[in-house]
């Protein structure tokens, strides 16, 4: 009975249409008994013939184009007596023989506002009494079969979901023989070098030291190696070298600025909300170093995931582990609907659908209004899992305006809280000033306008209401009015031609004889005589609001009305001359800076219990206003690896149970996400290239069986990630260059699912942004704290779309804001991920404007200066400067004609830039110099790892 | 059971991503035609697997074919942030009039934004105009005289009464998830004919209520995101794209550094091998040099004659701002840009009273009523008018009844929108709202149907632009959207 827009989908949830509906759907199961006389009469040859004349057409007419066929929306098919008998996914249609318990009925009345049908608009009244006829009579049809086919199966059995490859049990596979033994290091290689065998062809050379180092060095810190570190590795000749190397580097704490931020792209990490209303996340920067600090410290994987899913519940949960239950609330929320029901399944569904893709690879969202249509979920798991969750409080109880505020734990001592209340009184204070001043400038202007209405209406009556201000304007000026003030007057006078007050004014002006005296002698004295008149009742009665002649009564509110003939332009821009305008801003600009300034009340971001639910109704089609059968909490059916079922407690919401069952071994999907997403991350494609679907709808493991095994090494090593990295750098898969003689194999996998060479890989927008600075000499390394300039909860923009957030910071682009609705120019053209949803595989796009952003961004030309600066003051001639800016640059030293293109380039531009030909100007050598280190940074062999 | 569902998740046979479209995915140039010829076969390729329709192209973002015979070229969209009134502006309500001031006698919506009280009559008057005698109001009294130009929407219908929800579902079908926009989407389904220029240009947008997701490409290759140029709390006259200008070089010396860049990236080709993404990079800095003096000429409009900058308002404070984005948006339109749109959004005074009706919207009408008659006339004298379709319009409209004294609130329930040019008929209203204006009552139109429609009219079925992306099909109008034929010429 829902129309296609009404009917649910993936990706927008629709005004709800339905109420409760479970107690019709048994009113319907009894029916037959119930309303026997009437269905005997519906087979009545009369009552046939009707339904053929009357009813069927208007079936035919507004139902069957979305409740027909294959087209069955709402899961309603009336075009046979079967399906108008079976009803649609909110139980049955028609009660024979009851048309006011029909929600046929009901829906053509078009008095329900969640249920009305046809939906493009309403049927005449003759028709929809036909229709009541119709089901009054038991609802005769003499339809036989259906128009429509066999129903086409979709999703898949629980039973086959099991011999579905990603929800078998992890296997422990055995390290194949291969040939070309002598290239294993690592059973890794044997993985892949005996596919690589099978078609006949062998791995890529070993990259070189160069390579390599420039390759680990960006891949586990982000940024590229200094000449220092390249000397000293170039010098190692020990066998261990490289893992020396590998040691050092995730010994750094710079490790997990880049291995955290990582996670962080699953985690959709934002400062902002974004979506609706764009609040500052002013705590969320706690999550984010929680993040960093978890993979600096080599966290076991199962606890992390525990944390960011039940730190809260934890037995001694502290302030670390509430934090990490920011990766639950971090997401975009639809902050101002009106319709909390909506929002609170909404939140729900956003939450479940980012567990179910970091950490299990499952589109869990599909399965919101329906059975999968592809994977073993049914929507009896979804809400088993959204009943955990809607124990869960995800809302805090403040509001800003209309906006919510999502929940937080404020760890703020007495002292701090009773010292915010004043910073509060003051910021409110400095609010108020701001608007007092406006008003009271405002109501100067308006005095001042009331003083010449006379004047107004004169020169008012002087032009035609079509002129433009700058002709108004000039007339204006000469007699002290207000140009926009005059502007709307007589706008006002256009409006409200049968206005009484001003009935005269268009008498007068349409006559034409000396309009402009004939208007004063009319409305002085009216005007006069109606504020004297008004002073007079006052003295008589310091009460009296009004007057009691007609004329004078309303010549005197036409005078008074703020939004009359000569309102003040509510524009402050527009009301104000220079002077006062500028004061307006500064006090406006001053109340903002010292809200972006205070100092936020210490607090974490994080869920909490709520009240607990041990079931959730199925909601029909995603509404929360249809309901079916309850379901109690539990995990995915599919998944499961016990018929033992857990017993969830009642004062909880079963977070944790969840969430360690989800970090248990005999999971099958939550190590094999995770080992293919940090083999995704070195490599740059994942042995399952879809990072978050591991479903049929995601793409097959390349290499199922090194999937399995590396899962299961993980395991062994407690979860340890940096084990992994040792396990998975150490291998000669990874130490392999990035080209291959071979061309038949790159004819035949061009992707490199087979990995015969290592691939070629885009730096990243942080690692683009990192490595300018850094190789410039102007990176600040220092870790973690609150970055955003704004406070907690404050309007990142409101409406006057106003950018206040600035990049200026030389801080590792992990600590830039991340602002939703408005990333950040570098990063959002160097494809950084769309931070409202988990994202492991970034995008490497090549498109015009980041060119742009390479040839004219500050942050790039600023940098190239320094890098200029800086091999210019060392002391050395200009073909040894050159070999340093390469080395800093790309890690490598320039070619015999590398460093000859260079100098002629840097002396041609010296020249060019030169403003007296007959000196060498340093100014003039430094440009040129920047140009050529601007060169380095937009080359691609600077952003493109080999 | 949505087994109709089934078609936009159909699965490929091998269950993998065809491999040259995940090279798109990973190598999409834009702006423009890049020599490309590899991988243009291979968007050909994969639009031929989602929508049946076997494209000619050579370039992700040349001009492709469309689905049906296109009315339209291109569009510009009229965009009035806040939710300009409809009772107020093109849908009478005698009855509101007559009983203003008495309760609404039928019942609120279940959720509304704001406390409402009774009817509240417009403060102006409408007039008849034009040979089909259409009403418009005193507020757009030269608009009015392009009424027979205009397909008044009567009966436009959304989902949420907020701003933010409400405008995402305007410009993306969708108020709770990141989707593509409507300009992403007809650049994905038709490319563009300019190739020095962006297919799909944002003028002075809003970045609050969904900001760049207003006009970002979501999943959608990159080269399908609109272009912003300024923003809401610029004037159009200093609007600008980012990094379109270096502030230190001359353009010789520009040149100079890029043909170093450029030997240096052919030297590199040589040992990182032959790989598209990089000699799309190589280009990439080509076509950003050529943009460079491309983009100021077009913002230039001193080429203009002194009559057309008149007629767009220029000339006058109070219409200069939008008359100037709308006269740019008739110079990227004639360049061959395909989507341009372009936003009313105050930095203080919007289209949303809920107080202070009668001032706020009496500025804001002042402010777009003569530009927008001006563009409309320029287009039809350079016969451009024919097959580019203008849309007006507010991500709602406003209540009947009054908030406070003399304010309306948000009203996604009914509202109206226009369109003129590209395949619709003139002088035409379609739909209407009860008698009230508080519901859309005849010839609904959803917002998913006036996508549907939009796409109908530019050429794309809106059941066959499909994306696959995480899985899943994904369409601008979900699963819903019918096509309003009626309103075609």
């Amino acid at each position: 009975m829902l129309t296609r827009r009404e009917q649910h989908s993936l990706n927008s949830l629709p005004k709800q249409r339905f109420r409760s509906r479970c107690i019709l759907v048994m009113v319907i199961a009894i029916y037959p008994l119930l309303d026997a006389g009437n269905v005997r009469a519906a087979d009545e040859p009369a009552s046939l013939e009707f339904f053929e004349k009357d009813v069927r057409p208007l079936l035919v007419k507004h139902c069957y184009e979305c409740h027909s066929a294959g087209d069955v929306d709402g899961g309603l098919n009336l075009d046979s007596k079967a399906g108008v008998a079976k009803g649609g996914d909110s139980g049955a249609v028609v009660v024979a023989g009851a048309p006011e318990r029909s929600l046929l009925v009901e829906a053509v009345r078009y008095q329900n506002q969640d249920l009305q049908m046809p939906p493009k608009g309403r049927m005449s009244d003759a028709d929809i009494s036909i229709l009541e006829k119709w089901v009054r009579l038991g609802a005769p049809d003499s339809r036989k079969e259906s128009r429509s086919g066999a129903i086409r199966p979709t999703g898949m059995s629980i039973e086959d979901g099991h011999e579905f490859w990603s929800f078998k049990p992890v296997a422990d596979p055995a390290v194949p023989a291969v040939e070309h033994a002598d290239w294993v290091q690592t059973p890794i290689d044997a993985f892949v070098l005996a596919k690589l065998e099978e078609r006949k062809t062998g791995p890529a050379e070993r990259a070189d030291k160069r390579t390599l180092l420039r390759r680990v060095t960006f891949d586990l810190i982000g940024l590229p190696p200094t000449p220092e570190e390249i000397a000293a590795f170039l010098a190692d000749e020990s066998s261990d070298a490289f893992g020396k190397v590998v040691e050092r580097l995730l010994e750094s704490p710079q490790y997990g600025v880049r291995w955290g931020r990582h996670w962080l792209d699953v985690a959709r990490y934002a400062d902002s909300n974004g979506l609706d209303e764009n609040l500052a996340f002013g705590n969320a920067w706690r999550y984010r170093d929680y993040v960093v600090d978890s993979f600096n410290d080599d966290k076991p994987f199962d606890q992390f995931l525990i944390e960011q899913l039940a730190g809260d519940l934890l037995p001694g949960a502290n302030r670390e582990t509430k934090t990490a239950t920011g990766f639950l609330i971090l997401g975009a929320k639809v902050l101002a609907e009106p319709d909390k029901e909506k929002l609170f399944m909404d939140t729900i569904d956003e939450q479940l659908d980012s567990v179910g893709k970091a950490f299990l690879g499952m589109t869990i969202g599909c399965v919101r209004c329906h059975d999968h249509k592809f994977d073993p979920l049914k929507q009896t798991d979804y809400y088993a899992l959204a009943a955990i969750f809607k124990s869960t409080r995800t809302f805090g109880d403040t509001q800003t305006g209309v906006i919510k505020h999502w929940h937080e734990y404020s760890f703020a001592t007495e002292d701090e809280l009773a010292e915010l209340k004043k910073i509060d009184a003051e910021l409110a204070k400095k609010k108020s000033t701001a608007s007092s001043f406006k008003s009271k400038a405002t109501a100067k202007l308006r005095d001042e306008a009331r003083a010449k209405a006379t004047e107004y209406l004169m020169v008012a009556a002087s032009f035609p209401s079509s002129a433009s201000l700058t002709e108004v304007a000039a007339l204006a000026e000469p007699l002290g009015l207000h140009p926009r003030i005059l502007h709307h007057c007589r706008l006002h006078m256009q409006y409200h031609s049968d206005d009484p007050v001003f009935a005269k004014w268009h008498e007068l002006k349409a006559a034409g004889n000396a309009v402009s005296e004939d208007i004063e002698k009319h409305y002085r004295p009216l005007f006069q005589n109606a504020e004297t008149a008004f002073a007079d009742a006052q003295k008589k009665d310091a009460k009296a609001k009004t007057l009691d002649d007609e004329t004078l009564k309303s010549a005197r509110a036409a005078l008074h009305d703020l939004s009359g003939f000569l309102a003040v332009p509510p524009k402050p821009e527009f009301a104000f001359d220079a002077e006062t305008l500028a004061e307006y801003y500064r006090l406006m600009e001053e109340a903002r800076l010292a809200e972006s300034n205070a100092p936020d009340e210490p607090s974490i971001m994080g869920v909490a219990d709520g009240t607990v639910l041990t079931s959730l109704p199925i909601h029909i089609r995603g509404s929360h206003r249809n309901f079916g059968e309850p379901v109690a909490r539990e995990f995915p059916e599919v998944m499961r690896n016990s018929t033992v079922r857990p017993v969830l407690p009642r004062n909880q919401s079963g977070r944790l149970e969840l969430a360690r069952w989800m970090a248990s071994t005999q999971h099958p999907l939550t190590a094999r996400v995770y080992v293919n997403r940090i083999w995704r991350w070195h490599f740059g494609t994942g042995i399952v290239a879809s990072t978050e679907n591991f479903g049929r709808l995601g793409d097959r493991p390349s290499h199922p069986e090194l999937l399995d095994w590396l899962a299961r090494r993980f395991m062994e090593s407690g979860w340890s990630t940096k084990e992994l990295h040792r396990l998975i750098l150490s291998s000669s898969v990874y130490q392999m260059a990035s080209f291959h003689t071979d061309e038949a194999i790159a004819e035949a996998d061009p992707e490199n699912r087979l990995l015969w060479k290592f691939g070629l890989r885009r730096l990243e927008a942080e690692q683009i942004r990192d490595a300018i600075l850094a190789v410039s000499g102007r990176l600040d390394t220092e870790i973690g704290g609150k970055t955003l300039p704004l406070r907690n909860r404050q309007f990142v923009f409101n409406h006057t779309s106003v950018d206040h957030t600035k990049y200026d910071s030389l801080r590792r682009s992990l600590y830039l804001p991340v602002i939703r609705n408005n990333v950040y120019s570098l990063f959002s053209q160097f494809d950084f991920p769309d931070p409202t949803m988990p994202t492991g595989s970034r995008n490497a796009t090549v498109v015009a404007p980041q060119a742009l952003l390479m040839m004219n961004a500050g942050l790039v030309m600023d940098s190239a200066d320094h890098l200029a600066t800086l091999v210019l003051s060392e002391s050395l001639d200009n073909s040894q400067r050159v070999n340093l800016a390469y080395e800093r640059a790309l890690g490598r030293l320039p070619s015999e004609s590398e460093s000859h293109r260079s100098l002629a380039f840097i002396s041609g531009a010296t020249s060019t830039a030169l403003t007296d030909a007959a000196s060498v100007d340093s100014a003039a050598e430094h440009s040129a110099w920047s140009m050529f280190c601007q060169s380095l940074f937009a080359s691609n062999e600077f952003i493109y790892l080999r | 059971m949505a087994e109709n569902i089934t078609s936009e998740c159909s699965i490929d046979s091998d269950g993998l991503l065809p491999a040259r479209r995940r090279l798109l995915k990973s190598a999409a140039v834009g702006f423009g035609h890049l020599a490309f010829s590899a991988l243009l076969a291979g968007e050909a390729a994969a639009d031929e697997a989602t929508s049946a329709t076997p494209r000619q192209s050579d370039g992700p973002l040349s001009a492709k074919p469309p689905h049906l015979p296109a009315r339209a070229k291109r569009i510009v969209f009229l965009f009035m942030k806040g939710g300009p009134s409809h009772v107020d502006t093109f849908d009478p309500k005698p009855l509101l009039d007559r009983d203003s001031g008495k309760p609404l006698p039928f019942d609120l919506p279940r959720v509304t934004f704001a406390k409402q009280g009774n009817l509240l009559r417009s403060p102006w008057k409408f007039k008849q105009h034009g040979d089909s005698g259409l009403p418009v109001s005193a507020l757009f009294p030269n608009v009015a005289k392009h009424v027979d130009d205009l397909c008044i929407l009567r009966s436009v219908h959304g989902t949420n009464p907020a701003h933010g929800g409400a405008l995402l579902k305007l410009h993306t079908g969708s108020d709770q998830f990141v989707r593509p926009s409507m300009g992403s989407w007809l650049i994905y389904g038709l490319g563009t004919e300019n190739q020095n220029l962006p297919a799909f240009v944002t003028i002075c947008p809003t970045l609050a209520h969904g900001g760049v997701n207003n006009w970002g490409s979501a999943f959608l290759p990159a080269h399908c995101q609109g272009t912003p140029i300024g923003n809401a709390s610029l004037a159009s006259s200093a609007a600008q794209v980012k990094h379109i200008r270096n502030s230190r070089l001359t353009s010789q010396q520009q040149r100079k550094q890029l043909d170093l860049i450029a030997a240096m990236n052919r030297d590199h080709l040589k040992v990182a091998g032959n790989d598209q993404a990089l000699e799309g990079r190589l280009s990439s800095f080509e076509l950003a040099f050529r943009m460079q003096s491309t983009m100021p000429e077009v913002q230039d409009l001193s080429e203009e004659t002194d009559t057309t900058q008149r007629q767009y308002g220029i000339d006058d404070p109070v219409t200069q701002d939008f008359g100037r984005q709308c006269l740019l948006a008739r110079r990227f339109l004639e360049r061959g840009v395909r989507f341009v749109q372009v936003t009313h959004s105050d930095s203080e005074v919007q289209w949303d009273q809920h107080g202070n009706l009668y001032q706020g919207h009496t500025k804001n009408a002042s402010e777009v009523d003569k530009p927008i008659a001006g563009f409309l006339q320029d287009l039809k004298d350079r016969d451009l008018l024919k097959d580019t379709l203008v849309i007006w319009g507010g991500e709602f409209g406003r209540t009947p009844t009054a908030q406070g004294t003399n304010g309306r609130d948000h009203n996604p329930h009914g509202f109206t929108m226009w369109m003129a040019g590209g395949g619709v008929k003139g002088g035409f209203a379609y739909g209407a709202t009860d008698e009230y204006g508080y519901y859309a009552a005849e010839n609904k139109m959803h917002v998913h149907d006036l996508h549907a429609t939009i796409l109908h009219l530019l050429g794309l079925d809106h059941e066959r632009l499909t994306y696959r992306y995480a899985g899943r099909d994904f369409r601008l109008t979900d699963v819903a959207g019918h096509v309003a034929k009626d309103i075609f010429v």
